[in-house]
């Protein structure tokens, strides 16, 4: 009987050490992988993935496109190397995404090895705060030049994406003000608030110090202000003091995140928003959408990219010109192969070929800026509107409002409902 | 000593003997595992869900409430009632018409969308039964003309996605005046401007939903309008009783079963409709199921549950009204008179009022599915008003290239395009290994039930067959993916195969069992008696003789699978089956693709139903209705 108790505990002592072990490495290979330079990480992702399957979970499902891009550079230093990869990047729907990691590392079987990551928000409450998905900075990116580390660092963005104010300008409106997108008789075409979290966390973000006194001073020069819209603000603060918000111009935020939520007009996608607002016949409308998506529009007799200004694009705008949100790259607590995890990020944020399946277009910034390309003349003179300024102009002179996943942790638990609140009754 | 051994055995013997007859018999071991088998698999998902309930979720509103612990720490946590309370207890402040309000949590997370999808599925029931009852009727028990054709367009839209009937309308009836955006068809081209109640929001659901589902209503009621004793209606004729009389005290009475069968079978579909709603825009349970997921797991989770406790009410309802045997589709009379009523000049009328209604819920899809994959840009129309060149493009179909193109999002063309591929093989498969699994289970559910008529558990087997088909699917595929994400099968075929299988089993054991209820019990005990085993007699003379309604339950399965969304949704990736990858790029506005992908669909489905009622007589309509042409045929056969 002893015997066989001390088998048991033991086995159980064996089965937690086992455990121990399994989740122990991945962190001391980000430790270990963080000194290393992209060189070294090859050397390892070859040592341990050579012949192995490789498994992901993404927001973004051009994660497929650069697996074959690492392969072959990995080839370069062992043409026998092989990974098979075919089917393994995941690209889950409906937000499942945080839902497919947890129970991934929870799990008895894990098979994600990293993810490419949105909603800085749930990232940060769901993923990092209980430590599913771990942080890994490339030594290459750390000390490459020019590298906007501030913001981007913890967790690591891999591009920063800008979802920008445009319109329709076949009709006779204009929109010169953060403010015309929320005045009387507008609706805006959005992605529903819930449908993609990101646009939550754009309202979240508006009430910022930084984000509120740009609405405020957008509010002072707007030509549309009455005395409706003066009570509203000043009533705000009652607001803010319920949702615990201290800011000294958040009335402004909220009043604006107010009319915006009553007003917006919800679509499934930015995609067919954009081709709506390039229609001719979608006189006046307006939208806040992700800039790439005009690269898709094919001129034709009834659309045309020509049909749509960039808001923030006419030299008399004012206020935000949109929000920015980001793609992170983490690794599981539990990835069967750490090494060529930390080796796919440092080639997707250190290197131009591997930042190139989002760096081709126009509309996503990495913070690396060996990686990004000039997009600046895509349009050229004949469709101005696809001059990409750039990830500088558009933080600077377009006024983005920048997700921030601790800020935006900190303000969803009250905000979220008070949100929730105004859409449902529209 | 010996005397109390005796006295056990004395007492264990008839029981061993009662234990020994009771396995003797083949369907009784089949029901008791199934039984079991089916309990598990049905009950053990919805339990999860109603676990997810008062579990914490961290980075949501549950894991917020419990702030003193560190999400670490929640991880581990198991139990918490705050999901219960808050929702139905507690209060927000939020602004209403810009006004400061203090709401119930509950009037904003689920008493609208709760409201929204009851007033959906009853509008949808009486949609389906008005329009998919006189249809038959009409096609059944009058002179129309055209019944054949008329017939087989009819069920078009519930061989479709549902939701593509959605989008359709969609592209017809917006515009920029009422609904915002660009102009759709009706506008562009008409300049007929429809108001918003029109475009989107419960109506346009309501009447999407009662088009897909009206074939059920038609072939449902159908089934008996065809089989029904004329000599009924004409005994009252002969009474002198007036037309409109003899329809409501005769013929409704007589269809009546077939109409609650379709009220029990589209108002759990309808609440558990997902795409159409989001895509037209009304905030249903299933919208908010998904929308609440990020922020209110443990909520969303409870919704899930309102769903399935209608799912268990329909139950109820069901059993109540079919006395026990659940005979929804049961055809009541066999006559071998049947006399056609003669329309006169209304004929014309009614068939050309058909087919334009037919041909737009039916052909038009189909025909703007071809149309939309030449079109340039999604929606875009120019070539009606400025003609073909320069307006269309096979860039759709036939890009290899997918960067030299604009609009095409990386994707290559569909006739080249290896995820649509994939996709499709993972559908074939998953529809293949649904079929076969559900079709041979509600075989046996089928032929053991009608061996045990009186038998309890026999009954209670048929009902927990049948209970995932009440379910709405979106509150199946939640339990399922709470089920598989715990089990750790999220996003493998195990867990498509097992939910479809599950959920499809209805299909095939109601067609199974209506069709073994009509086998006369000589047939195989002749074989009994010559003692051959029990598998030589089910596949040397039950299967033979009712093959076709047996064919049919396999089918079934199949073509729903192929175009089933809202049950494999929240189980799977969006590359894994066609129908997430359809979804997908028409959330994408890549209606191009969706459209090209609905029209193979479309078609495939056609073809395998062709082919299969060709080689074996077996079609959807006979699968459905567990009545028929083909039974009446058999029935004189079958009785020996």
């Amino acid at each position: 009987m002893k015997k066989m108790v001390s088998f048991a505990v033991g086995a159980m002592l064996a089965a937690a050490m086992s455990v121990s072990v399994c989740a122990q490495p991945v962190e001391e290979v980000i430790r270990q992988a963080e000194e290393m330079s992209l060189q070294e990480l090859y050397q390892k992702a070859i040592e341990e993935s050579d012949g192995k399957r490789f498994d992901a979970v993404g927001n973004s499902g051009r994660g497929q496109i650069v697996l074959p891009l690492l392969v072959e550079e990995l080839q370069k230093i062992d043409p026998s190397y092989r990974l098979d990869y075919e089917g393994g990047w995941q690209q889950p729907k409906e937000n499942k995404i945080f839902d497919q990691l947890t129970e991934d590392i929870e799990g008895s079987n894990h098979i994600m090895s990293m993810t490419l990551i949105q909603d800085g928000n749930q990232v940060k409450s769901k993923m990092m705060d209980t430590g599913l998905l771990l942080n890994f900075v490339p030594k290459d990116w750390r000390e490459a030049e020019g590298v906007a580390r501030d913001g981007n660092e913890n967790p690591l963005v891999v591009q920063t994406l800008n979802k920008v104010f445009m319109f329709n300008n076949q009709g006779k409106k204009t929109w010169k003000n953060m403010w015309d997108f929320v005045r009387d008789g507008e609706a805006p075409l959005f992605m529903g608030v819930n449908s993609e979290p990101i646009n939550k966390n754009f309202l979240y973000m508006m009430t910022d110090d930084e984000y509120a006194a740009i609405a405020k001073e957008a509010y002072e020069a707007w030509d549309g202000k009455n005395k409706e819209y003066d009570d509203l603000i000043e009533d705000m603060k009652l607001d803010a003091e319920d949702l615990g918000l201290e800011g000294e111009n958040v009335q402004y935020s909220l009043a604006w995140d107010c009319l915006w939520c009553e007003k917006y007009n919800a679509q499934t996608d930015d995609a067919p928003i954009c081709n709506t607002l390039a229609s001719a016949s979608a006189k006046d409308q307006t939208g806040l959408l992700v800039y790439s998506k005009i690269r898709n529009i094919e001129e034709t007799a009834q659309s045309s990219v020509n049909n749509i200004t960039i808001a923030a694009y006419q030299d008399d705008y004012v206020g935000i010109g949109g929000f920015a949100y980001k793609h992170y790259l983490m690794i599981p607590k539990t990835s069967p192969l750490p090494w060529t995890a930390c080796a796919m990020i440092a080639f997707m944020t250190t290197t131009r070929e591997g930042f190139s399946p989002w760096g081709k277009d126009m509309g996503g910034y990495s913070p690396n800026p060996v990686c990004n390309q000039d997009h600046s003349k895509d349009g050229g003179d004949q469709f101005p509107a696809k001059n990409d300024r750039g990830y500088d102009w558009w933080i600077h002179q377009g006024k983005l409002v920048v997700e921030d996943p601790a800020y935006c942790a900190s303000v969803s638990g009250a905000m979220s409902d008070w949100i929730d609140g105004i859409v449902a009754d529209r | 000593m010996s005397k109390p051994k005796a006295g056990r055995s004395g007492f264990l013997k008839p029981v061993q003997n009662r234990i020994r007859t009771f396995f003797s018999k083949p369907q009784n071991v089949i029901l008791l595992v199934l039984g079991i088998v089916l309990t598990i698999s049905t009950i053990y998902p919805m339990l999860t869900i109603v676990r997810d309930t008062i579990r914490l979720h961290p980075g949501s509103i549950d894991a917020s409430a419990n702030a003193a612990a560190s999400q670490k720490e929640l991880l581990g946590t198991t139990v918490t009632g705050y999901n219960w309370t808050n929702l139905f207890t507690d209060t927000i402040t939020t602004r209403v018409g810009r006004r400061r309000v203090t709401q119930s949590v509950a009037s904003v997370y689920l008493w609208t969308p709760l409201l929204n999808s009851v007033l959906v599925s009853v509008f949808a029931c009486l949609g389906a039964i008005l329009y998919g009852g006189i249809f038959a009727y009409l096609v059944t028990r009058t002179d129309l003309k055209w019944k054949r054709y008329l017939s087989s367009v009819f069920i078009f839209p519930y061989i479709m996605p549902q939701w593509t009937l959605a989008m359709l309308w969609k592209s017809l009836f917006n515009s920029n005046a009422a609904s915002g955006g660009s102009d759709g068809l009706f506008a562009s081209v008409l300049g007929l401007y429809l108001p918003k109640w029109w475009c989107e929001g419960l109506f346009p659901v309501s009447v999407v939903l009662a088009l897909h589902y009206a074939p059920f209503a038609y072939i449902l009621i159908g089934g008996i309008f065809r089989n029904m004793d004329a000599s009924l209606e004409e005994a009252a004729m002969i009474l002198n009783t007036p037309g409109w009389k003899t329809f409501l005290r005769v013929t409704l009475p007589l269809v009546k079963p077939a109409i609650l069968s379709t009220v029990l079978l589209v108002f759990s579909s309808a609440m558990g409709s997902y795409p159409v709603p989001h895509y037209l825009k009304l905030n249903t349970l299933s919208t908010q199921y998904v929308e609440m997921n990020a922020s209110r797991a443990g909520q969303a989770s409870i919704l899930a549950v309102i769903m399935m406790l209608f799912g268990f009410l329909i139950l109820i309802i069901n059993q109540r009204t079919t006395s026990g045997r659940a005979n929804y589709t049961t055809v009541t009379g066999k006559s071998g008179q049947r006399s056609l009523v003669k329309l006169g000049a209304a004929k014309y009328v009614l068939t050309a009022l058909f087919t334009v209604l037919t041909m737009m819920t039916g052909i038009l899809p189909v025909v703007m599915f071809a149309t939309e994959t030449f079109l340039p840009n999604p929606g875009d129309y120019s070539f009606l008003t400025h003609g073909l060149s320069g307006n269309t493009t096979l860039k759709w179909w036939v890009t290899r290239e997918p960067a030299a193109e604009s609009g095409m999002y990386g994707q290559k063309g569909i006739l080249f395009n290896p995820q649509i591929l994939n996709a499709f093989k993972g559908t074939f498969f998953l529809a293949v290994a649904c079929a076969l699994l559900a079709g041979t289970i509600g075989l046996l559910i089928g032929y053991c039930v009608s061996k045990n008529r009186r038998s309890k558990w026999a009954a209670y087997v048929n009902q927990i067959a049948f209970l995932p088909y009440l379910m709405p699917s979106l509150a199946v595929g939640a339990a399922f993916f709470v089920f598989g994400s715990s089990a750790g099968i999220y996003n493998t075929f195990l867990l498509l195969i097992l939910a479809g299988t599950v959920k499809y089993i209805p299909f095939a054991s109601r067609s199974a069992l209506n069709s073994m209820m009509q086998l006369s019990g000589e047939i195989e005990e002749a074989a009994i008696i010559q003692d051959i085993p029990w598998w030589k007699r089910m596949l040397c003379i039950v299967i033979p003789i009712q093959k076709t309604s047996i064919i049919s339950g396999y089918l079934l399965p199949f073509m729903t699978c192929l175009r089933e969304l809202t049950l494999f949704m929240l189980l799977c990736g969006q590359g894994k089956i066609i129908t997430t990858m359809l979804s997908y790029y028409d959330e994408m506005g890549l209606y191009a693709f969706s459209s090209g992908i609905n029209l193979i669909l479309v078609v495939l489905i056609l073809i395998i139903n062709t082919l299969v009622n060709l080689l074996t007589g077996a079609s959807i309509d006979s699968g459905i209705s567990g009545s028929g042409e083909n039974r009446k045929k058999k029935n004189s056969n079958c009785s020996g």
